[in-house]
């Protein structure tokens, strides 16, 4: 049995003094994919901007290994570890894919290996090398994901935040990507990853958690998601 | 009592307690001083409407003063006409200017806002300093075409000198009162009006209130024009009463000194502005003597307020009302 | 042909100084959506301090520069604490940071005045000499202010582009969000930027007190021409202020010959109140971001 690397405990967080987040609790285990899944506005980027420290916490606990996150700043986060490719990748938009790749590599102990870590990222992401002096603005929709995944992929974190990887993109696109996650959950990386719909991460996924008005509704294998098309529809509208 | 007819009683009271000054003291620095605070609180609460309630960042209030200021003092040398008269017409010209301002500002942005309304300000002072050609020339000297350095003066007064001699001063002081009543019920009027709560709701919430068609622009337009209306006016009057206009009244002190003002005693609020005229009319009496201090102590109150007392004197004392009526309601709650 | 050679000198001579505080003004804008109307007071500080460390304390010019900078960077990030740091987040920022540097600025204005008196005083750090083509002669001084500014502005480009910390300023820039998200400190970022930017502000502020001369209050019109400078170019653009910063010397300089001084500042104000009108975003602005 992996360890567990991210605990979070009876968490509540939201906006304007309402919270979004009530009482979640979960954990992810080294080495696995956990995909947080449920229809839109309910919590699903709230928790990962909760985790990353770009929101404050009312009440809960967030524990990287015997770490405390919750009460540190954005940077000492990633510091720490935790990575996340943010909704919409928020790429640089005047800075080229390489210079936001860069960025990925910010921290000291990142950047000092900016060359290697460079090369693992082009091996991995071959378009970002033909591209690589070309300003973000100008790149694809699909080309822009992978810079984000790519510049996330940067600081070698011992846990990845994605929030929702196939938004916006054709399905096509949307294979390409999922191909990246799968090498990255192959070569052993830790990933939590929120998406809208259940079905492109299925059967990647080690365990799957349904997100709902900011409770945990079912949580689960992936398989045994598959196997239950009535959870599907109530929940996700099939 | 519905807030306004709460507000309009308080501004009566307010006037009729201001009335008995005058019979209560001798000292004409009294009467004269509280004049002053009368026209500078006309000033910020018209400018409050502007930068409080509608948001718009500008800085043009006291160059729309001068502007008043100036046109009365140029009508009367020049043209000879009735201070009175002039006064309502530079009012009109004033409104008129603001209106042209405000078109100029529609598109653009807060800070831009606010660095063409210093610019416009800044050029109108110095192509008053500037200009050294003598358009006239009168027994006393050079007189360039606005007054230069050293200002206009001898332009006609309000009469009042001839009906009452020595105690002129004491109508003006009246006729003070009554200008600030008035730009205080106009303000009232905005605030509580559908103009206020327009500025509220596009201030809250931009896209919905402008999609129930909430003209932004619109509104923006009437606030320019109303608040330059008693701020002309103001400035005329303030012309009147010291009988000499230069170009001090474009300085940066006054501009800190206005700006205080309203920080102190709260943007946004009714009251706030008034309040704040009143105590740094008041603190501004303290510290005469501290000379250079003055404007570093104003510096630091304006530091002060906005960092830590955001919503002013006026706010704050709100807020505090507003939490000992609820604490005496229901339990909060707990978490 | 001289009176040609005389105004592209003058103007050049003008543009560079401004140049030097506009790209400061450009950065903490861009980077943090903050006018800081300090910056003038800044110019004036720098100046001063220069001229007492010269003066009173008969010190080499180089110490004197030095000096001006150090003081005034940390005056820059005494801005930041006590101004933007308490503010930042909260949904009237940029008002209120608006009216705090006017209060800090009229502090710092009025501090000097205290210290130094209200006359006028002239520059120690001067360069005698001129050179002289065809029938011009071009002060060594000017020269000297050419100089420093093209040297400043290569570094700071250079700063910028390549530096680790001047990616992390364009990041933070850009989206600020994001570059959290990368581990970026930003208060630390916003720091730095209003030290750098107060650094810089003292150099100008020198060169200015060394063509005219040292006031308390000499800092207001120079902090104005470099607002419209940002204005023009579009707030957070840095290459655009520079060029604006070089047309904006070499206009005021033809229009001081044709028309006087009293007046070309009074006209150069008038032609931005018309570009504002005709192109709110300024000339080559769009949103505002720093770019190079």
């Amino acid at each position: 049995m992996a360890d567990a690397l991210l605990k979070i405990d009876g968490i509540s967080a939201g906006y304007h003094g309402q919270d979004v987040l009530r009482g979640l609790s979960l954990t992810v285990a080294e080495g696995n994919l956990v995909a947080i899944v449920g229809p839109n506005g309910h919590g699903k980027s709230t928790l990962l901007r909760a985790i990353s420290g770009l929101l404050k916490l009312t009440g809960g606990s967030i524990q990287l290994g015997e770490r405390r996150l919750d009460r540190l700043r954005p940077d000492e986060i990633v510091a720490a570890g935790v990575v996340q490719v943010p909704q919409g990748d928020l790429l640089f938009p005047e800075m080229t894919v390489l210079e936001n790749l860069q960025m990925g590599a910010y921290l000291p102990a990142a950047s000092a290996r900016m060359a290697e870590r460079l090369e693992e990222v082009y091996t991995l992401l071959p378009k970002l090398r033909e591209r690589q002096h070309q300003v973000a603005s100008t790149l694809s929709g699909g080309e822009r994901r992978m810079v984000g995944i790519g510049r996330g992929l940067m600081a070698d974190a011992r846990l990845l935040l994605l929030d929702e990887p196939s938004l916006g993109l054709a399905p096509i696109i949307i294979d390409q990507i999922y191909e990246v996650i799968t090498t990255l959950k192959h070569s052993g990386r830790t990933i939590l990853l929120v998406e809208e719909s259940a079905a492109r991460v299925a059967d990647k996924a080690d365990h799957i958690h349904l997100l709902d008005h900011g409770e945990f509704v079912w949580s689960g294998a992936g398989s045994e998601l598959m196997a239950r098309p009535e959870i599907l529809a109530t929940y996700l509208g099939s | 009592m519905t807030p306004l007819r709460r507000d309009v009683l308080v501004t009566v009271l307010l006037v009729a307690l201001a009335a008995t000054v005058p019979f209560l003291t001798s000292t004409r620095y009294i009467v004269t001083q509280t004049t002053l605070f009368f026209i500078w609180a006309i000033v910020v609460t018209q400018w409050n409407l502007v930068l409080g309630v509608a948001g718009i960042f500008s800085l043009a209030q006291m160059a729309l003063f001068a502007a008043g200021a100036y046109t009365t003092a140029m009508l009367g040398y020049y043209w000879g006409v009735p201070i009175a008269l002039a006064m309502l017409a530079a009012a009109i010209v004033v409104v008129i200017v603001s209106v042209i301002i405000g078109l100029a500002c529609l598109r653009l942005r807060g800070p831009y806002v606010a660095l063409l309304t210093l610019a416009i300000a800044q050029m109108l002072y110095l192509l008053i300093v500037n200009d050294t050609d003598c358009f006239t020339t009168p027994p006393s000297g050079c007189m360039p075409l606005f007054g230069g350095v050293r200002g206009i003066s001898r332009f006609g007064d309000l009469g009042f000198r001839a009906l009452l001699g020595a105690k002129w001063y004491v109508a003006h002081y009246y006729l003070g009162l009554a200008l600030l009543a008035l730009a205080i019920l106009v303000s009232i009027v905005i605030i509580r009006g559908p103009l206020g709560l327009a500025f509220q709701a596009l201030r809250d919430n931009p896209g919905y209130a402008m999609s129930r068609g909430i003209s932004r622009f619109k509104y923006q337009l009437w606030v320019f024009a109303v608040s330059a209306f008693f701020t002309g006016l103001a400035g005329g009057f303030y012309a009147a009463q010291f009988a000499v206009v230069g170009p001090t009244v474009f300085s940066l002190s006054q501009l800190l000194l206005l700006l205080s003002m309203m920080v102190v005693g709260g943007l946004g609020r009714i009251w706030g502005p008034v309040l704040g005229a009143l105590l740094l009319m008041l603190a501004d009496e303290g510290v005469r003597e501290l000379g250079d201090w003055r404007d570093i102590g104003l510096g630091l109150t304006l530091m002060f307020f906005v960092v830590l007392l955001r919503r002013g004197l006026a706010g704050a004392a709100e807020d505090l009302w507003r939490r000992l009526r609820r604490g005496r309601a229901l339990v909060v709650p707990g978490r | 042909m001289d009176v040609v050679i005389q105004i592209i000198a003058s103007g050049l001579t003008l543009g560079a100084m401004y140049a030097v505080s506009t790209v400061g003004l450009s950065l903490v804008y861009g980077s943090l959506n903050m006018l800081n109307m300090a910056h003038g007071a800044l110019l004036a500080l720098g100046g001063y301090i220069c001229f007492y460390t010269m003066t009173a304390l008969g010190l080499p010019a180089v110490v004197g520069v030095l000096a001006a900078v150090v003081v005034c960077g940390l005056v820059g990030l005494l801005i930041y604490v006590c101004t933007a740091a308490p503010l930042l987040g909260s949904p009237q920022f940029e008002t209120g940071v608006f009216i705090a540097t006017i209060g800090f600025g009229a502090v710092v204005e009025n501090v000097i005045l205290r210290m130094f008196g209200p006359q006028p005083q002239p520059q120690s750090l001067q360069v005698p000499g001129d050179i002289v083509i065809g029938n011009v002669h071009i002060p060594n001084q000017n020269l000297l202010i050419l100089a420093v500014a093209l040297g400043l502005m290569v570094a700071m480009a250079l700063l910028l582009k390549r530096s680790r910390l001047g990616r992390a300023i364009r990041a933070t820039a850009q989206n600020r969000e994001a570059a959290q998200l990368m581990g970026v400190r930003v208060g630390q970022i916003y720091a730095i930027v209003l030290a750098l930017s107060g650094g810089l502000a003292a150099i100008s502020g020198i060169m200015v007190s060394s063509l005219y001369s040292l006031l308390p209050n000499m800092g207001g019109d120079p902090m104005l021409k470099a607002f419209i400078i940002c204005i023009v170019a579009g707030l957070g653009n840095v290459t655009g202020a520079v060029i604006s910063a070089i047309a904006l010397g070499l206009l005021e300089a033809t229009a001081q010959y044709n028309l006087g001084v009293q007046y070309s500042f009074a006209l150069l104000l008038f032609l931005v109140i018309v570009v504002l009108i005709w192109r709110p975003y300024g000339l080559f602005g769009r949103k505002q971001v720093v770019r190079l």
